[in-house]
């Protein structure tokens, strides 16, 4: 995730690159559909986002083509009609390679934005 | 990834998509109204959680897809909106279609007959562009056939040719007996089948092996058309006999079928070796093959590797150098010319190409018009989009993308345009064909019209390149729209600039219909001036029926008696006046061979070309045909074999040689080789070949003291010509019923072919014109009630305020007049230089003909005044009420 090409590049990049690790994320207890993602991500944002199909499908989309979730049709527990995706070996690998990377732009950005202050976490 | 499995690929994602958009929608409604909520309000606020589905698509398959193809997409949606957008207003795409369809079918049409002269003229011959013509030219510029012997030097001396080949047309009589008719035959070299790469279907071709010795190889090669329409195609054609000019030919094999041989619109029936045109030329005379002066052949062929058209002519300078320095000919042709196959002395290039030329203009005329009149529909219809193209811009899209757009759309139109126009020339090409199969009956014409890859593309490039420049203007101008001015829908400050390119597209198109109805009156002129035109005889209720007695085996001395009897048959009917024999008739559209004449008291320059046109007449000939004569006396039966020999000059020959007619009698004139004559009387000058022609001096010698085999039998009487025409066919069997009739109609209709080009350019000439006037009409109209329309809010203010209706109506027309007379002077100018080049299709009529200018100018100043008058007229009943209201 670079900051140094065109600005829109960047923001969308950074957009996208931050919905897939959280929908990476999200799978990692096992195999959702859409619908139940875009649920898990509100309730546990405390509502804080929204995702909308608009987003969420491209996103699930694009994961499948690099080979990182697989999608199956299946049935719901209320019996409904359902795709559910996985996450994938790779997928898995790609999951922790955000996650620190995420971590430690989080880290940068807090010890820009409080000089002095300890690091957040450190896992 | 294939085109293909990417587009089922794209279907099936879109297909799953969908399903799990509609499985996410199910869950979250079912999630809903578990909640409490009702179903329709679940359902509804769902659907709105869920966004732009069309965009989740789009999104999606992004993904998936390479970026050119997303491109493609784009366009395939571009085009989807343009058909949509069209369909939305099927007038306007119907008269851009119409007006498109006009003028791409007049240029396809003109196109395929240029190519089928100039460009392809030869079916079934690989580039027969390239062929080049040697023929000889006189010292006045007559163009000559080439003798045998100096063709064989040049095919054996010069290394110019790839392969040099020699063809000369010859009209025959194909069959015996009553069967017989006329035909086309090509006497050919040997080598002139392997020359144009031309295979038989069945048998052999003609061979080297066929060009030995005169007289030697009485073989012929048959056309297909000839071997399907009066053979049935037989298969064991091969070995039969067939008789040319009673001369019998056994038939060695059938040409390739798209063969149709070497003479431009001649539809040749049959190919024999020049080695027999001795034996089957009506003029053949035993020694002709070993005569410099006898022109037999024109020799052509294609150039070999390297050598251009300059190099190749002075090669033919330095053979006929030689040639003369051996065995110098002083009463034929001074020089060799080498040609292009595009200007041939011999086949349709002679008559057709300065019409086809005129046609040329005319139909990029009509292009233009159609142009300028969907230029202006484009526009008219761009200001009536102003609202879409401002919301288009105002959410992002670029001018580009809208200037891209709009000329999609047109590109849209052209296509069925450029159907339609290739079907219009497809469906008109035959027509015009048929047409004049039929004036050439009982002989065929063919020209290689076919519609093939280069025509299709020529229209596609039209089309394409007519939809760029009427769409490309008027959607740059559209695209230049003014936001704030649309939202606030004020009609009155919109673009200047546009208002412009109205008015000088009124203008443009106004000057061009000038121009095509100017092209179009003068043309009807000419035809008028030529069917007006005084020819020197009379051929009302006169007959032409052609007969040849050696069809019937006569020798001479049986030919003469039948002559006579014939002659005293004929005279003894009832309703004949007047009867007569010609070998033949006036107005023949090709000039008939010219003879060497040795003119007394005249010593010919060194080189001049001392060959005049000339004709065996019988007794009466003047009288029957109504031929003045201006001094001494016509022939009559007196002028027989044991007579004195006489001659009729014309009046420009007695002119030119001797000062006068008066002086002419008593003076002695002599044909080839021939005895001398006595000039007995000067008759006044006739339209020997075309009415347009130039006086030229003419010979007629009498029947009985020059007798030839072939010749029309000519009455006159007060009855219907058609009972005429039977009767001298009853006359003829009455006789003898073996001799056949070659062809029997009334001197009317055998002079046709003389007019049939000025017919045809000239029906051309007024189609083409008419259509520009039709389209310039509907423009100008179009344009005209537009910017009424446009102003209707301001007319309701002024008619609020007072004005009359009157008033409306004047303010507009003057508007529309000053357009028009600027229009009509444009398009004045261009024609008075235009019209110069008209020159050679004219006739009787000078390019500056002031009522052909008078007529157009009337017919385009009445057409922009009711354009005008019309909705001005509409415009100022206007409620002002409603008109204030209108916006």
């Amino acid at each position: 995730m670079t900051l140094q090409s065109s600005r829109a590049d960047a923001r969308t990049e950074l957009l996208h690159g931050t919905l897939d690790m959280l929908i990476l994320r999200t799978l990692q207890w096992g195999p959702h559909h859409g619908y139940a993602i875009a649920q898990t991500l509100r309730a546990q944002s405390s509502e804080v986002l929204q995702v909308e199909a608009g987003s969420l499908y491209p996103a699930l989309q694009r994961l499948a083509k690099k080979g990182w979730v697989t999608a199956k049709w299946g049935q719901t527990e209320a019996n409904q009609r359902a795709k559910f995706y996985s996450i994938t070996a790779e997928g898995k690998r790609q999951l922790a390679r955000e996650t620190s990377r995420w971590t430690q732009l989080v880290d940068a950005i807090a010890r820009v934005m409080s000089p002095g202050a300890a690091p957040a976490s450190k896992e | 990834m294939g085109m293909l499995s990417w587009l089922r690929r794209r279907r099936l994602d879109d297909v799953d998509l969908q399903d799990e958009i509609q499985s996410h929608l199910r869950l979250d409604v079912d999630e809903r109204i578990a909640r409490g909520d009702d179903p329709a309000t679940a359902r509804r606020e769902a659907l709105h959680d869920l966004g732009d589905v069309a965009r989740v698509k789009d999104d999606a398959r992004r993904t998936w897809t390479p970026r050119w193809l997303e491109r493609l997409h784009d366009l395939a949606d571009d085009v989807r909106y343009a058909v949509r957008s069209l369909t939305a207003q099927p007038g306007f795409a119907l008269a851009v279609v119409g007006v498109l369809t006009l003028g791409i079918g007049a240029n396809a049409a003109v196109f395929t007959m240029l190519k089928g002269i100039a460009f392809t003229p030869l079916a079934g011959v690989d580039r027969s562009d390239r062929l080049v013509v040697v023929h000889g030219e006189t010292s006045s510029g007559r163009e000559l056939r080439v003798s045998y012997p100096d063709y064989t030097h040049l095919r054996d001396h010069t290394d110019a040719f790839a392969d040099l080949f020699g063809s000369g047309l010859a009209t025959v009589t194909l069959g015996e007996g009553r069967s017989a008719r006329q035909a086309w035959a090509e006497l050919v070299t040997g080598n002139y089948f392997s020359a144009l790469g031309v295979r038989p279907q069945l048998g052999r071709t003609l061979q080297p092996s066929d060009e030995v010795a005169p007289g030697a190889h009485p073989v012929a090669v048959i056309s297909d058309a000839y071997w399907r329409r009066d053979l049935g195609a037989n298969p064991d054609v091969i070995g039969t006999t067939i008789e040319i000019n009673n001369y019998p030919l056994t038939i060695v094999g059938v040409a390739d079928a798209t063969f149709h041989g070497t003479i431009v619109s001649y539809d040749v029936d049959l190919f024999v070796p020049v080695m027999m045109a001795p034996q089957i030329l009506v003029t053949g005379q035993p020694t002709m093959l070993a005569e410099r002066g006898t022109g037999v052949v024109f020799p052509q062929g294609f150039l070999a590797p390297g050598v251009t058209r300059e190099a190749a002519a002075a090669r033919i300078d330095a053979a006929w150098a030689t040639l003369s320095a051996d065995r110098p000919i002083t009463d034929a042709a001074q020089r060799l010319r080498l040609a292009p196959f595009w200007r041939s002395p011999t086949g349709a290039q002679t008559f057709i190409l300065p019409t086809l030329g005129v046609l040329t203009i005319m139909g990029v005329f009509v292009l233009l018009v159609a142009c300028a009149n969907i230029a202006g529909l484009v526009l008219v219809r761009g200001v009536a989009r102003r609202g879409e193209l401002a919301v288009r811009l105002a959410i992002g899209a670029t001018r580009a993308r809208i200037v891209r757009l709009l000329v999609l759309e047109n590109l849209v139109l052209a296509v069925p345009g450029t159907v339609f126009g290739i079907t219009l020339a497809l469906r008109g090409i035959p027509l015009l064909i048929a047409y004049a199969d039929q004036l050439a009956a009982p002989q065929h014409v063919f020209f290689n019209t076919a519609v093939d890859g280069v025509v299709i593309a020529f229209a596609v490039l039209v089309a394409c390149g007519s939809a760029l420049v009427f769409g490309f203007v008027p959607a740059l101008q559209n695209s230049r729209i003014d936001l704030v001015s649309v939202i606030n829908e004020d009609a009155s400050t919109r673009g200047a600039a546009r208002g412009r390119l109205r008015s000088s597209l009124v203008v443009a198109q106004v000057a061009v219909s000038l121009l095509l109805l100017v092209g179009a009156g003068l043309a009807s002129r000419s035809v008028d001036a030529a069917r007006r035109a005084d020819p020197g005889f009379d051929m009302r209720q006169v007959t032409a029926v052609e007969t040849d007695v050696r069809q019937a085996g006569y020798d001479e001395a049986r030919g003469r008696v039948f002559y006579r009897k014939l002659l005293d048959a004929a005279r003894a009917d009832r309703g004949v006046e007047v009867a007569t024999l010609a070998a033949e008739t006036p107005l023949g559209l090709l000039d008939s061979g010219a003879r060497r004449v040795e003119i007394q008291g005249y010593e010919p320059r060194k080189g001049e070309d001392l060959a005049l046109l000339w004709n065996t007449v019988g007794p009466d000939y003047f009288t029957t045909l109504r031929i003045a004569l201006v001094a001494g006396r016509g022939f009559d039966d007196r002028d027989d074999e044991g007579a004195a020999q006489v001659a009729v000059v014309n009046a420009t020959l007695a002119g030119r040689f001797w000062g006068g007619a008066d002086n002419a009698l008593g003076k002695r004139v002599r044909l080839g080789d021939d005895e001398w004559r006595t000039v007995v009387g000067v008759a006044a000058d006739v339209k020997y070949s075309r009415i347009n022609e130039a006086p030229r001096p003419y010979l007629y010698v009498p029947f009985f003291q020059a007798y030839r085999p072939r010749m029309v039998l000519q009455t006159k009487g007060s009855g219907a010509v058609e009972s005429l025409v039977d009767q001298a066919r009853a006359n003829i069997a009455s006789v003898d019923a073996d001799v056949p009739v070659l062809s029997a109609r009334s001197l009317a209709q055998a002079t046709r072919g003389a007019f049939i080009f000025f017919d045809l350019a000239a029906t051309m000439l007024l189609v083409f014109g008419a259509a520009g006037m039709l389209l310039a009409a509907m423009g100008t109209y179009g344009l005209v009630s537009y910017n009424v329309k446009q102003r209707t809010r301001e007319i309701g203010i002024r008619m609020a305020l007072g004005a009359s209706a009157l008033s409306v109506v004047r303010a507009f027309l003057g508007g529309g007049l000053r357009l028009g007379v600027a229009g009509a002077a444009l398009g004045a100018a261009a024609a008075l230089g235009l019209a110069q080049l008209l020159g050679s299709a004219l006739f009787g009529v000078s390019p500056t003909d002031v009522p052909s200018f008078a007529r157009a100018l009337a017919v385009v100043l009445i057409t922009v005044i009711m354009a005008t008058l019309i909705p001005a007229w509409r415009a100022s009943r206007t409620d002002p009420l409603r008109a204030l209201r209108h916006q």
